[in-house]
């Protein structure tokens, strides 16, 4: 985040709530487009939406997201009120999902502190045709009529009655005076006519007949005419000049008033045709609300909700709150472990230490929860995803997400969405067959992705599963061996290792680069991103049936319960949930192969052994296995066994990654960061995953 | 001091209005997201003056500005409105609506338009 978008609140606001309704959009889009048509709930909604984005885009003069706002507002006006039949609605949400991409990408730039200077023109004049076509199928009147007529019962008001008054006097005698007034209203006030509507209205009863100049304030044109010329009235009264002035003046915006009393009658008998003035009864209208009026039940439950009951905080700070919570952690070890304290008997101040660290963890966890976010969000998006790429590949492929309300830390969460989206790609592109080839081989001509997240301990899995082809081992293997990706000898390859080679960098099984995946980047991009948040990636597949991919990404990453150890004089801290067991070695239980290779035999069966002294080039006097310990950690399905000097003690700790100097200059494996133990010191936290790699390879 | 309430569906837009109204002397007594919120809340709390968006969920504005003038013939209410919402803005005036504000503004207008409205 730079440093602009921390400054501006308004603006760190503007991004949140755009991108938000217009994801909600998006959903609605795409909900609807599966029926074939939009109902008014959502058509009502979309309105609303855009609307929103106009005023905030323009308030925030991003000029071209509100033009382009507003012309989606005014498909849907149509939509809404006058509700034509047969509109294409394929066409339409292509219309409304291209701006919605638009509107995603200049916010994206505003985010990123460019110029928002995207060019909507082609769109624009799209929706503009679109706009016609469906206006067409329901009326022939001008434009402003449809939103006259349209707005005032798309708010449900009751129709305002309007009549026409001809010059005809009545009661000639009391409305003695006759003034004409000129009007200028302040440069900048908008909507002139509506100014002039309201000074007409505001003179209510005081006059009785008149007419102004220009005659018809509903025309758009009206208002520059009063701008540049004023707004002129004629009007009979019985109230003085004194008092009209008096009623004038408080029109709010007026720059200049001229009020002339003219001679009787004298402008009205000029005028010989007949002059249509509007007049509405204003009188009527609030007591007729009565009507919508809301219970007592209502009203009270709506005062109670008045209080805000939610705030938004944006993440920079939830991070550093993350922080210090974490730095509260290690000063409270610090404290309650202070080396000073051995071997002295301190009662009251273990109480207390109780006290403080039962709080600090309680704290711990409810920051923790303020962080984590459903993955509603990012499920949805892929529905978007699916459909993008049925539309261009002409496949048809249902979307079903089970689970969504899983929730996993806000970082995380940003770290999974591209992956995500491009393993669906995948699925779809490469996996899912054309329907004629599904119907070939008995399957539905739909294809079905599985997206389903669920929790599993410390772990969010997620499992991307579809009906497709399947791998192909064979093309996967021919492929490995001319990448030289191999590093099994082939004869003892399983199917599962043979699948997650193309989680390997340089990896992709197509041979044709499509649009949408496979752009040279591949699946080990995915699985960077997804280690980059200490998860990881399997995949499992059975040809002709479709394949499997499973995520498994931790729930957070800012603090985890691990287990400290020693080894010399370094600290090294495994996940308490990878760790098995813990036992001290019988030397008669140890193997050794013939490549120096060495194994434990543990209740009958084998686990490699990883000694971290030699790994790690420590300086240790405990090389004998009968002086150490081996924990013994599992990490999907693979086990082995650590040896070291000694447990220290469990204990949560902070995860800080490792600084970049040691990440980027030395290739560090096995290390998922580091962190500060009670007594001062720095522990390495092994990435228990890492080292069965390292295991393999070295 | 002048007590206001926002009415507005967009937290952006009551967030707009509640900064440029920071340092003037008035005092920002609510927010509403939506019309019938608007109203319970000009009941209890009874502001000088209503900052009133026109398209909200629940309750329009208009529906919202007809009950409370209802409740209070004397409510000042200012519209805050957009380009194209012409017919809703003189259905507003119509039923007792002060003035009206039209999207995009700046600060000086607003500031400009409730002290007008407020009669200061």
């Amino acid at each position: 985040m730079t440093d602009q978008y921390h400054n501006e609140p308004m603006l760190e606001l503007f991004i949140f709530e755009s991108m938000q309704l217009i994801e909600q959009m998006e959903q609605l889009i795409i909900a609807n487009e599966k029926f074939e048509s939009y109902d008014s709930d959502a058509i009502n909604e979309i309105f609303r939406i855009m609307h929103t984005i106009k005023g905030s885009s323009a308030m925030m003069l991003f000029n071209n997201i509100s033009t382009l706002a507003h012309s989606m507002e005014d498909v849907f006006f149509v939509l809404r009120e006058d509700k034509p039949q047969n509109i294409d609605s394929s066409q339409l949400s292509d219309l409304v999902l291209e701006g919605i991409d638009f509107i995603k990408v200049e916010i994206a730039k505003i985010r990123n502190g460019d110029e928002a200077e995207g060019d909507a023109a082609a769109l624009i004049e799209s929706l503009r045709i679109f706009h016609a076509t469906i206006k067409a199928q329901n009326y022939t009147v001008s434009d402003q009529e449809i939103k006259d007529t349209a707005t005032s019962q798309g708010n449900s008001a009751p129709k305002k009655q309007q009549y026409y008054i001809s010059k005809v006097r009545t009661e000639p005698q009391s409305y003695s005076n006759s003034f004409q007034a000129t009007l200028y209203f302040e440069e900048d006030c908008g909507m002139e006519n509506l100014r002039a509507f309201g000074v007409v209205n505001d003179l209510g009863d005081l006059v009785k007949e008149y007419y102004h100049i220009p005659e018809d304030l509903d025309h758009e044109d009206s208002a520059e005419v009063i701008q540049e010329q004023g707004f002129t009235l004629f009007f009979k009264t019985d109230r003085s000049l004194e008092e009209i002035h008096r009623t004038l003046s408080q029109t709010i915006y007026l720059k200049d008033l001229q009020l002339t009393q003219v001679k009787n009658s004298e402008p009205f008998d000029d005028l010989h045709e007949e002059r249509k003035i509007l007049l509405n009864d204003s009188a009527k209208i609030p007591a007729s609300s009565s009507r919508e009026g809301i219970t007592n039940d209502q009203k009270e439950s709506y005062s109670s909700a008045s209080q805000q009951s939610i705030i938004s905080v944006s993440v920079a700070k939830l991070d550093q709150l993350m922080d210090l919570v974490g730095e509260m952690v290690i000063a409270e070890a610090m404290v309650t472990q202070n080396p000073d304290l051995k071997g002295l008997e301190l009662n009251n101040f273990e109480k207390a230490a109780r006290q403080l660290r039962k709080i600090t963890s309680e704290l711990q966890d409810t920051v923790m929860s303020v962080r984590m976010v459903p993955l509603t969000g990012t499920f949805q998006k892929m529905n978007r995803t699916v459909r993008d790429m049925c539309k261009k590949l002409n496949k048809d492929v249902r979307l079903e997400l089970i689970g969504q309300e899983t929730e996993v830390d806000k970082n995380i969460i940003e770290h999974i969405s591209d992956p995500l989206m491009h393993l669906i790609r995948n699925s779809i592109d490469h996996g899912i067959e054309m329907p004629s080839d599904r119907e070939m081989k008995g399957k539905p001509r739909w294809g079905t992705i599985i997206l389903e997240a669920k929790n599993a301990g410390g772990d969010v899995l997620i499992i991307i599963r579809d009906d497709g082809g399947g791998f192909n081992k064979a093309k996967i293997m021919s492929k490995a061996r001319e990448k030289g990706l191999l590093q099994v000898p082939e004869d003892e390859i399983t199917d599962k290792e043979i699948y997650n080679l193309v989680f390997l960098p340089g990896f992709s099984t197509n041979e044709t680069v499509t649009e949408f995946s496979g752009r040279g980047v591949g699946m080990d991009v995915v699985v960077k991103n997804i280690e980059a948040v200490g998860g990881a990636i399997t995949a499992d597949s059975v040809p002709g049936k479709g394949t499997t991919l499973t995520l498994k990404i931790p729930l957070t990453l800012a603090i985890i319960d691990g287990m400290n150890i020693k080894v010399g004089d370094s600290r090294y801290t495994i996940p308490t949930t990878a760790i098995k067991e813990s036992f001290r070695p019988k030397t008669t239980d140890i193997i050794v192969d013939p490549d120096d290779n060495e194994m434990i035999m543990v209740r009958g069966q084998c686990f490699p052994i990883l000694r971290l002294h030699r790994r790690y080039h420590v300086n240790t006097l405990v090389t004998n296995f009968a002086d150490g310990i081996i924990i013994m950690v599992e990490q999907d399905d693979q086990t082995l066994c650590i040896f070291a000097d000694e447990l220290i003690g469990q204990q949560q700790v902070v995860v800080k990654s490792l600084p970049a100097y040691i990440k980027h200059t030395k290739k560090v494996t096995g290390l998922a960061g580091c962190t500060l133990l009670g007594d001062g010191s720095i522990s390495l936290i092994l990435d228990i995953a890492g080292l069965f790699t390292v295991k393999k390879t070295g | 001091m002048k007590k206001l309430l926002i009415v507005d569906d967009a937290a952006f837009m009551r967030v707009s209005i509640r900064n440029m109204l920071q340092n003037q002397d008035i005092e920002i007594v609510g927010e509403a997201a939506n019309g019938l919120i608007a109203v319970s809340m000009y009941k209890e709390l009874r502001p000088d003056v209503v900052t009133m968006d026109i398209t909200m969920p629940e309750m329009s504005g208009i529906e919202a500005l007809k009950l409370i003038k209802a409740f209070d013939p004397q409510a000042k209410v200012i519209m805050v409105s957009s380009m194209g919402q012409e017919g809703m803005v003189k259905q507003a005036i119509i039923s007792g609506a002060k003035t009206f504000i039209v999207k995009p503004f700046k600060e000086e207008l607003l500031h400009k338009t409730i002290s007008k409205v407020l009669g200061v």
